[in-house]
């Protein structure tokens, strides 16, 4: 089976937590993990899931139709609009190296070599690999 | 007499409340640092896609971080949320249970001309129902610094058992059913109360009479109340998928669906005692009224017959219905042990 992907939000980040779940969902779509015509959760439910307040997942949720990504319909809920735009390739590839980067640097300063470093990537890969 | 009904059930009502209040009392956990780590979602992302932690995205708690979550809130102690969330809502559906019985109890001794009787299972049901859907309330959404939420939408009837619910709905249909008839066919008693008899026609100056008949002066107050169940289990069903998750690893998302299917089956089977109770009542009351008529038309004795070949299956799914209620165990199975 497939895991679903999740949304985290952090309460003591300066960022609005509806930034916060705008900001996830949008990579969300663009990665391609949320398919054009798929269903967001219900804002009650996500909020409760959450433990937020229903007028900030649906703040997420206007700005994210505001920008074309998703669109709602009374009695439809709000789901992914088929013109949502995906990332290409290249710039998938700039974003994985710019996570590769960071994660190196992160952990070049907690004093890990780079044995530490791939072991560290290989157990994160099997804790979040779809198939797991 | 109906004074007495509304007293006990009162008394009924506040028993309930005091068993769920005493039931709702938090007790405190204590809060202790737990270390937490970024838990990407573990989502089919294309090969260098970046979903769900984002480039800077402040959902990401660095590495080694620690946060105070209450203990059971946290991962690594993942059972414990939905082993105490299936403490909590079993007790409030047992006190729903008790509650019930009590009130229907209470219903069935009182009550004009059998109408307690006939009202019994459904005030049953109401209460079960209650409990359920305050057992759902009371489970709270995990708290702490970080929280984490999967993306998905949560049906009702992906919760609901299909046989029963399936069952449910037939005997839903056939109450309305057999109760529009009898309504329109009923007549006034001796005493003028519109609604209590079957009048039959023998002759030009010969009528017969029999009684009870579940014309309006049952139908009423059991639709009244039988909708006032249906729309309470809408309700439940709906708190039951809305409420929150007690965890996003998968262990305690298992655990936690089996309690939402759980609570799901027992409202399943509230409705169908709800229903099948006052089904089967009017069932025998129609059927021994049809056949008492001695100028009866000949299709009347295949109906009443026909009605009492209903009660079989009627009464099995007031046994199912039992069953679910006072073992609601099995459903649970999935979940952790509750300890």
């Amino acid at each position: 089976m497939t895991a679903r992907p999740s949304l985290t939000v952090d309460t003591s980040d300066p960022t609005p937590p509806y930034e916060q779940l705008r900001r996830q969902l949008a990579e969300l779509i663009q990665a391609a993990a949320l398919s054009p015509g798929d269903r967001l959760p219900p804002l009650r439910q996500l909020a409760a899931d959450l433990g937020l307040a229903v007028g900030t997942v649906a703040r997420a949720y206007r700005e994210l139709e505001s920008a074309g990504l998703v669109s709602s319909r009374r009695g439809g809920g709000t789901r992914v609009s088929a013109t949502a735009p995906s990332l290409p390739d290249s710039e998938r590839q700039r974003l994985l190296h710019d996570h590769a980067k960071a994660f190196v640097r992160q952990a070049a300063l907690l004093g890990a070599d780079e044995q530490q470093i791939l072991t560290a990537i290989s157990q994160a890969m099997a804790t979040c690999s779809p198939a797991s | 007499m109906e004074g007495v009904l509304v007293l006990a059930i009162g008394a009924c009502v506040w028993a309930g409340v005091a068993v769920t209040a005493w039931l709702a009392r938090a007790r405190p956990r204590p809060a202790v640092p737990v270390r937490t780590t970024v838990v990407p979602a573990a989502a089919p992302v294309p090969a260098g896609a970046t979903a769900a932690v984002p480039a800077g995205a402040p959902a990401a708690v660095p590495a080694g971080a620690t946060a105070a979550v209450p203990a059971g809130v946290a991962a690594a102690a993942g059972a414990a949320v939905p082993a105490a969330a299936a403490r909590r809502t079993a007790g409030f559906r047992l006190a729903g249970v008790i509650t019930g019985l009590a009130a229907g109890g209470t219903a069935a001794a009182s009550g004009l001309l059998g109408r307690g009787l006939l009202l019994a299972g459904p005030v049953f049901g109401w209460f079960v129902l209650a409990g359920v859907v305050a057992g759902e309330i009371s489970v709270r959404p995990v708290a702490g610094r970080t929280r984490r939420a999967v993306v998905e939408v949560r049906r009702v009837r992906d919760y609901l058992p299909r046989g029963l619910a399936t069952a449910v709905a037939a005997a839903t249909a056939a109450l309305a059913a057999l109760v529009t008839v009898t309504t329109v066919t009923a007549g006034p008693d001796d005493l003028g109360r519109a609604g209590r008899v079957l009048l039959l026609s023998c002759g030009p100056d010969s009528w017969q009479v029999t009684g009870p008949w579940p014309g309006s002066f049952y139908s009423v107050p059991l639709a009244v109340i039988v909708a006032a169940g249906l729309i309470t289990a809408g309700s439940a069903l709906r708190a039951v998928i809305r409420r929150a998750r007690t965890g996003a690893d998968p262990d305690a998302m298992a655990a936690d669906d089996a309690l939402r299917r759980r609570a799901a089956r027992t409202i399943t089977g509230a409705c169908g005692i709800l229903v099948a109770v006052p089904l089967a009542g009017s069932c025998l009351v129609s059927a021994g009224a049809l056949l008492s008529l001695s100028c009866r038309p000949a299709w009347w004795t295949y109906a009443g017959w026909a009605l009492l070949a209903l009660l079989i299956p009627v009464v099995a799914l007031i046994g199912w219905c039992a069953g679910v209620l006072l073992a609601p165990a099995r459903a649970a199975a999935v979940a952790p042990s509750a300890g």
